[in-house]
């Protein structure tokens, strides 16, 4: 199995916001120059370029989608790095878009669209019927990527009965030790904390910000935020936290190199990455091309056999075996037990989500 | 004539390309970003409105300004002993000393930070050795905290407080301490009255870059910091790239770069820390 640790929820890309602390502060957004790949020898259809988070992730789709998709159709696919939605704006408001497809969380395939800033999908040539079903799953700018989640990863040394799920995290005489929480509102705490006050997964949103603050009051003393998710996967594995709230793929690459970790997949909230076209995007009908290539079972089973994120195409799980399927978002292990994150909800509210998680942590 | 104005102007006119690639490349973008500040539909004032009127802002704003100073107090009272040192080491042991100031200064950030990660943390080497040797009972918090991200803040920090005032220190005429000696006083007096007001200039001006450098850290709070440790670059950041709120960001920015630069002429004016820069 692939122990490739995933680093692509907000905030996980560290070395972005490394380079961007000092430059924030000066005020400025340095943007650097793309820095483009060119396989050798590609062929004369034209070519497609795709914004990536990069590294062990930008390989995988390399092998999974690229490869094949330029073997099939001749058109070169040319990376590019860096694809923070600052930069995404200054492209497309200053008329220098070089990008045609570009991964995103799915909050920006709301305020992306809000503000203008991306092109129409055209689905004559992307087919949406085997898509899995979900709201703001697929939208008029945008295709679901991939599926990964949040869950109740926790250290089987620190605790030797399993959580049963939302209400063991606010259960700290049967549950002692400190629990670890992202410190992105948008990461399905306050979500967590709802359900363990009695609401109903269907009547989480819109959300009860207050009511939820008021729940995460009870483990306040105990409560820890990371702040990448590497420092997730470093907490549960060496029992600085009893109990988090963590990406999947970072329990799981906890578990395989060997620490005392297990998941608890009750509860769990769903949500995925999206792929868009930015507006003026220079090769738009090799970008719907491409596009339409990922959203094939195939094309879908491929990247999920290369890296723990499940497939946005449930018949994607036929091509799978049942080992790899019991291990990923959306298979088998989960069915019945997650929630999907509302994402046009988060777009429209994560600010001023942040601006009360902070002032409670402040207060 | 002609070379009478290049004689006179020698020295600007060497300065000017510089100077021509700061204004286009910094002074005009930081002006371009203070101008967004005042861009709001609620009124040029609407995002100061904002930062004053939400309690989030200014705990921030204060916490960011807490630590950084604590930051300075912290690395003053380390790099000075460090500074005296240096000012008057062999050749061999100032390099020894440079090597040792500046590896840690090399390193990446992120490196650093989960390096004292694995040293500080409950279960980590440091409070592992404690406990060990039975010097300790429980787990010593040293991350976090405010603890854990004012030691890994003045580590960063401290070459800016060591070489300033090592360099103030070596500009000091050694008969000056020579001469309160022979006329009879006491180690201690010679410090507190000759050595310590002759460095305070080199202190103050290692201090202010510190703090300013301080203000605008991101990812030690962020790694080594406790629930309170946010940073004011934490939330410009989520306003640029996050949700796209440029005008916002702006304003935060622009509360940064006034503080800075009234902090800057604060220590021009009454402290002389332009003398490090070379001024008489």
């Amino acid at each position: 199995m692939n122990g490739i640790p995933k680093d692509k929820t907000p905030g996980g890309l560290l070395t972005r916001r490394g380079l961007l602390s000092g430059a924030a502060a000066a005020g400025g957004v340095a943007l650097a120059a793309p820095y483009y790949i060119r396989p050798a020898g590609a062929q004369s259809a034209g070519r497609v370029i795709y914004a990536t988070w990069g590294g062990s992730w930008e390989e995988a789709i390399r092998k999974a989608w690229f490869e094949p998709f330029t073997a099939a159709t001749g058109i070169e696919v040319v990376t590019a790095q860096d694809n923070t939605y600052g930069k995404f704006q200054s492209m497309v408001e200053s008329g220098t878009t070089e990008w045609d497809v570009v991964e995103v969380n799915p909050d920006f395939t709301f305020i992306g669209a809000k503000r203008g800033l991306l092109e129409p999908l055209d689905f004559t040539v992307i087919n949406r019927e085997p898509i899995m079903e979900g709201e703001g799953f697929v939208t008029e700018y945008s295709v679901p990527q991939v599926l990964w989640s949040y869950v109740l990863g926790y250290n089987t040394d620190l605790l030797k009965t399993a959580p049963s799920g939302a209400v063991d995290m606010f259960n700290l005489t049967d549950f002692a030790g400190k629990r670890s929480i992202y410190s992105n509102p948008n990461s399905s705490a306050l979500e967590t904390a709802l359900l363990a006050d009695g609401v109903a997964p269907g009547d989480l949103y819109p959300m009860d910000i207050d009511r939820a603050l008021a729940k995460l009051d009870e483990i306040r003393s105990d409560l820890i935020f990371y702040e990448t998710n590497a420092q997730a996967q470093q907490y549960v594995s060496d029992g600085t936290a009893a109990m988090l709230i963590m990406p999947d793929g970072r329990a799981m690459s906890a578990i395989e190199s060997g620490a005392p970790v297990a998941i608890q997949y009750n509860q769990s909230f769903m949500t995925w990455s999206s792929m868009v076209a930015p507006k003026g995007c220079p090769n738009r009908e090799n970008a719907m091309k491409l596009l339409a290539w990922t959203m094939t079972p195939e094309a879908q089973a491929a990247i999920a056999n290369a890296y723990t994120y499940g497939p946005v195409v449930p018949a994607a799980f036929d091509m799978i075996d049942e080992a790899r399927a019991n291990i990923l978002s959306g298979g088998p292990q989960q069915q019945g037990k997650f929630i999907m994150l509302n994402a046009e909800w988060w777009a429209e509210n994560y600010e001023d989500a942040t601006e009360r998680l902070t002032e409670w942590r402040l207060m | 004539m002609a070379s009478g104005f290049l004689r006179r102007h020698s020295a600007s006119l060497m300065l000017a390309p510089a100077m021509l690639l700061l204004a286009v490349f910094f002074l005009w973008p930081v002006l371009d970003l203070v101008r967004g500040s005042f861009a709001h539909p609620d009124g040029s004032l609407g995002q100061y409105e904002r930062v004053f009127s939400r309690p989030a802002y200014v705990l921030v704003l204060q916490r960011t300004f807490l630590i950084s100073g604590l930051t300075v107090l912290i690395c003053a009272v380390i790099a000075y002993p460090v500074a005296y040192r240096l000012a008057t080491a062999s050749t061999t042991g100032k390099l020894v000393i440079l090597a040792v100031i500046l590896i840690p200064f090399w390193t990446n950030l992120l490196v650093l930070c989960y390096g004292w990660l694995i040293i500080l943390s409950p279960t980590g080497t440091l409070n592992k050795a404690l406990t060990g040797i039975g010097l300790i009972d429980n787990p010593l918090p040293l991350s976090g905290n405010m603890a854990g991200v004012l030691i890994g803040m003045v580590q960063t920090m401290l070459p800016y407080m060591v070489l300033p005032v090592a360099a103030n220190m070596a500009r000091i005429d050694p008969r000056i301490p020579q001469a309160a000696r022979s006329l009879g006083a006491p180690p201690l007096q010679v410090f507190l009255r000759t050595w310590l007001p002759l460095t305070m200039s080199g202190v103050i001006a290692g201090g202010l870059l510190v703090f300013i450098m301080s203000i605008g850290f991101f990812i030690i709070p962020a790694i080594l910091g406790g629930t309170k440790d946010i940073f004011i670059a934490q939330l410009i950041e989520m306003n640029i790239n996050k949700v796209l709120n440029w005008g916002f960001a702006a304003a935060l920015s622009t509360v940064v770069l006034v503080t800075t630069l009234v902090l800057y002429g604060v220590g021009v004016r009454w402290f002389g820390v332009d003398a490090l820069w070379g001024r008489q």
